[in-house]
């Protein structure tokens, strides 16, 4: 059992490689917040997967819901940000918001 | 067993075109189909509820939330991302997924991650009796998520306002 675990684990760690890669080296705030969908989309893998190796799938998937819940209030509230921040800046480049104005 | 690991390969594969593609709209669809075969691993691993949850908020509702987002925000330059990087992501892909093997080999026998007994009964017995404060805590993210977006969609319009503006 341990051994589809450690797969299970292996594509886990994909997913959130691929997210914090996206997180470190893009400029544009949209695919920021996908690098940071990404990493969600590994972490309820990680949850539910784990539950399903130790047979105790019903708190996994309880936990997993809250979870999602969270992912979207965040997305909604990050994008409303980026929203804002076009309207201001005219640009969606993550260098122009370095400039710091009164 | 086979079947999954194919699936698990198509997240990564679609996640991996969704931060490589240039175009905003065709990378928000890659990773609904991304989140579409996650659940659909989530249902072959005796999850049905979060499957659904999956495949209607995270591949419907986000999804509709990127476009609407990128169609709001039209581009008239597009961003320059660095060239160099992208040689770079082999090489640390691969170590990065060395290095969890490894560590996870390590941790195997000492995480006690969801252990202890299986609660008896369905699924809507453990989730509303015994994780009921989480819905609380559910209710009021939902809450705050909602009372955000509308501080941040509020209009300025009213004297007073300019008044402190100016």
């Amino acid at each position: 059992m341990s051994s589809h675990w450690l797969l299970y684990m292996g594509f886990v760690a994909a997913l959130i490689f691929i997210g914090l890669y996206c997180l470190l080296t893009m400029r544009n705030l949209i695919k920021l917040l996908i690098g940071v969908e990404i990493i969600a989309k590994g972490l309820s893998l990680a949850l539910i997967s784990t539950g399903f190796v130790r047979k105790n799938i019903l708190i996994a998937q309880s936990l997993t819901i809250t979870f999602i819940v969270i992912e979207v209030a965040v997305v909604a509230t990050a994008l409303a940000i980026i929203i804002n921040i076009y309207r201001h800046t005219k640009s969606l480049d993550i260098r122009k918001l370095t400039k710091l104005k009164g | 067993m086979i079947l999954h690991i194919l699936l698990l390969i198509a997240v990564v594969l679609f996640s991996l075109l969704a931060i490589l593609l240039r175009d905003l709209l065709k990378s928000a669809i890659s990773l609904a189909v991304a989140s579409i075969f996650l659940s659909i691993i989530f249902f072959m691993m005796n999850a049905p509820y979060i499957a659904v949850f999956e495949i209607s908020v995270v591949a419907g509702l986000i999804t509709v939330l990127f476009i609407s987002t990128v169609a709001l925000v039209k581009k008239e330059e597009e961003v320059k991302e660095s060239k160099l990087v992208n040689y770079l992501f082999p090489v640390f892909f691969v170590l990065f997924i060395i290095i969890d093997i490894f560590v996870m080999k390590s941790l195997i026998g000492r995480l006690c991650v969801i252990k202890g007994p299986s609660p008896l009964g369905n699924f809507s017995q453990v989730f509303w009796k015994e994780r009921t404060f989480d819905l609380i805590g559910q209710i009021g993210i939902i809450f705050a998520g909602v009372f955000a977006v509308i501080a941040l969609f509020r209009k300025v319009n009213s004297d007073k306002d300019k008044d402190n503006h100016e």
